[in-house]
């Protein structure tokens, strides 16, 4: 049961937060949404798509980790095996929740929360506030994340959205065979129509580079190549080969 | 062969703003994309003094096909419509007026269709469950009021097959807006007050109020009742079919939801009353209602006691509603195309509202008019003839259809319905079908056309709701088929299961639809 609770410096002070993250339960998904400024970090090591939220139907770029569901082969052995873990998985178990202020009064506020369901706490823990009450340096290192993924998600669908609006976004299917012949075929998956691409008139390929989406869609493209080095991952696993540290 | 008339066919006015003048705009100059010198040019001429009939209207699904091919999307469309989705119908009190008498004619077709006429062996183990229960997942959905896709589902794809509920109010210009930005139709607002022929007997130009002359090589009357065209200019005869559908009268009410979340039914309710039916139909922002009656059954007056009725018993009943009286005149022209005029919509022809022909009847009649449209003008009369011959076949095959809904009735309670069961009123076609199902399941080879309005499914899932009994001969089935229904039966079990966990309902659906719009892929 999620048991989310805003964080407060009185009755979280002596709050101690262990450095094991993420958890293991946190870490059982085979993808995950990513914001287009993690890109340059996350394609040392993942394989970006687009996927459809299942809440909006938009879409949005998402880091694949595995092809069960609940699969995620970077996580091995307990710990994260890849040199930069995405934004959403770094910032567990903290979110952010909405204060529903006056109507009239404008922007709702966000306040930060813990999830106390998925929180390890350990005596040598990272505190969340000083005795003066102030965040901790732990603490905003936090905050910014969850600042730079609400940033992150109004530039994610500003950014899918045109593409979408461009149709150029496509379906993609991948048929995969692993090393014991089993397969898998990954479904829900899209990626940068490139024919379409290629085709677009020059006002439009000018605006998708004014506005850095070209950028961004040539490290999505790029990142594709990781598909094969997941599939190795998995490969490793099935021949009971333990995991390279990346 | 030298053509009789090589007159070029590149002109063509459409005369009428409604749903079937902008239907037949928005088809027309989707498929014929070139305008101007080297191109076709379409006018659309419309009157400002004729407010369109705006009662909410029922779809077929071939409605997503059309919508595509003119151009929109189906997020605008729902926007902009209070469009909400439709999976079928479902009756209410038709097979013998009891508590517990209701059927569904859902969109999907029944299970195995594609493969084999599978009715035959539901009918000789139903295992307690109606036809449409046992043969089609998509009845559950549509008693939950859930929608047919997901957010995330394409637009104009679904999990189930399915049309719209629209606001014909809004439908109209919606489409004028789309077919004068996007597909460059010319639109004039102007009174048409002369029409004037060619010594041939073709219509030469039509004069407007504003004494504009407007000549063309096609002309399509979109003209509604008033038929300006075929009936007024040409004469051709409308052909009453009041004695086989008996409705002539509708009272039309607009229902407001009681509250910002209550649930919006993606079926058309028609419910039957003792003289006629009542349609029930949920758009985003509101309900429309209506009583079609037989006014040789029901006066006026005790057929709007009966629709308040209807509400009464829902608790929708207030002093704010107001009735509007609408007359039906069942029945079509005897020639849609004549000369170098057709007619489309109202103008042609129109039925009672039950199983929501009229719109059908459109598309499929701009269809038509785009593959049949000849390059010159020698070549309209066997465009004509063809045309011709498939409506007539259409409206009679429709007629059979919504006949058989009350020549199927069991209803004794009152003239309406014992009067819908005398063999006169039966027309000869749907009498030989009837016989003929008595020991035979309607399938495809049963109808003369590739496109039936309404298919062999539709059949069975009227007949088989109703409690129709078709005795098929045992020595005509077989083991094979009998276990391929039921592992098809028991599909349709936990398909059905599975699906309505995972839909969302229409209500919700739209709403999403409003914030975030449905993708293109």
């Amino acid at each position: 049961m999620v048991n989310r609770v805003v964080l407060n410096n009185q009755i979280h002070r002596d709050v101690r937060i262990a450095a094991t993250r993420p958890t293991r339960e946190n870490a059982a998904v085979n993808a995950v949404t990513v914001i287009p400024r993690e890109f340059p970090r996350l394609l040392a090591h993942y394989p970006i798509f687009y996927t459809k939220n299942t809440e909006t139907g938009r879409f949005e770029p998402s880091a694949l980790l595995g092809f069960q569901p609940q699969e995620n082969l970077f996580f091995v052995e307990g710990r994260w095996d890849a040199a930069y873990v995405p934004l959403q998985i770094q910032r567990l178990p903290f979110s952010l929740m909405t204060r529903r202020v006056n109507e009239s009064e404008g922007k709702p506020t966000l306040d930060v929360a813990l999830d106390l369901s998925q929180t390890v706490q350990s005596p040598e823990g990272q505190r969340l506030f000083l005795e003066d009450g102030q965040p901790t340096k732990f603490l905003q290192d936090i905050t910014s994340m969850l600042s730079a993924l609400v940033a992150g998600a109004n530039e994610t669908y500003a950014f899918t959205g045109r593409l979408a609006e461009l149709n150029l976004i496509e379906p993609v299917q991948i048929d995969i065979e692993f090393v014991n012949g089993s397969e898998t075929k990954l479904q829900g998956l899209y990626w940068i129509a490139a024919a379409a691409l290629k085709a677009l008139p020059a006002a439009q390929l000018a605006e998708l580079r004014d506005r850095e989406f070209l950028e961004w869609m040539y490290f999505q493209m790029a990142s594709i190549a990781h598909v094969s080095a997941l599939v190795a991952r998995k490969n490793r696993q099935l021949s009971g080969v333990t995991a390279a540290r990346a | 062969m030298v053509n009789t008339d090589p007159r070029p066919v590149r002109k063509i006015l459409i005369v009428g703003g409604g749903t079937a003048g902008w239907i037949t705009a928005g088809v027309l100059a989707s498929r014929y994309p070139r305008r101007g010198e080297d191109g076709i040019s379409i006018t659309l001429i419309e009157s400002r003094l004729q407010p369109p009939i705006g009662v909410g209207e029922g779809t077929w699904p071939t409605m997503r096909a059309t919508l595509k091919q003119i151009g929109v999307t189906e997020t605008d469309f729902l926007r902009e419509c209070d469009a909400s989705f439709k999976q079928g119908s479902q009756f209410v009190r038709w097979v013998d007026g009891g508590d517990s008498d209701a059927y569904y004619h859902p969109f999907t077709l029944p299970v195995g269709y594609e493969e084999r006429n599978l009715a035959p062996y539901w009918l000789e183990d139903p295992r307690g469950q109606s036809f449409a229960v046992s043969m089609c997942f998509q009845t559950e959905a549509c008693s939950r009021a859930l929608a047919p896709k997901q957010i995330t589902t394409p637009e104009f794809t679904g999990l189930a097959n399915y049309a719209y509920h629209l606001d014909a109010g809004k439908f109209g210009p919606f489409l004028r807006q789309h077919c004068i930005d996007k597909l460059g139709v010319d639109h004039i607002y102007d009174e048409i007050v002369r029409i004037e022929g060619t010594d041939g007997g073709d219509i030469a130009h039509v004069v407007t109020k504003s004494g504009e002359s407007l000549a063309a090589d096609l002309f399509i009357d979109c003209s509604g009742f008033s038929a300006l065209l075929i009936g007024k200019h040409f004469g051709v005869p409308f052909l009453s079919k009041k004695d086989v559908l008996f409705i002539d009268k509708a009272w039309a009410v607009q229902v407001p939801y009681r509250a910002d979340d209550a649930a919006i039914g993606s079926v058309t309710l028609a419910t039957a009353q003792s003289a006629g039916w009542v349609w029930d139909i949920g758009l985003t922002t509101r309900r429309g209602v209506g009583y079609v009656f037989s006014s040789g059954h029901m006066p006026e007056e005790g057929a709007l006691e009966e629709l308040k009725r209807y509400l009464g018993a829902r608790g929708d009943l207030s002093p704010d509603l107001s009735f509007r009286k609408i007359d039906v005149n069942s029945g079509y022209r005897q020639e849609f195309w004549t000369r170098n005029c057709v007619a489309v919509g109202l103008s042609a022809g129109f039925l009672e509202p039950l199983e929501a022909s009229a719109i059908v009847m459109i598309e499929l009649s701009a269809k038509s008019i785009a593959n049949l449209l000849p390059g010159c003008r020698g070549g309209m009369r066997e465009a004509a003839r063809l045309f011709n011959d498939t409506y007539r076949y259409r409206w009679e095959r429709i007629i059979d259809f919504l006949k058989l809904h009350y020549a199927l009735s069991r209803r004794t309670d009152s003239r309406f319905w014992i009067d819908n069961r005398a063999r006169e009123s039966i027309p000869s076609s749907l009498r030989d079908y009837l016989e003929f199902w008595r020991d035979h399941c309607p399938w495809h080879e049963d109808f003369a056309h590739r496109e039936e309005v309404f298919s062999a499914a539709s059949y069975q899932y009227i007949l088989y709701g109703m409690g129709f009994q078709t005795h098929c001969a045992s020595w005509l089935l077989n083991d094979r088929d009998r276990s391929l229904a039921r592992e098809k039966m028991n599909e349709t079990a936990h398909y059905g299961r599975a699906l309505t966990a995972s839909l969302p309902s229409n209500r919700e659906l739209l709403s999403k639809v409003g914030r975030y719009g449905l993708q293109k892929i």
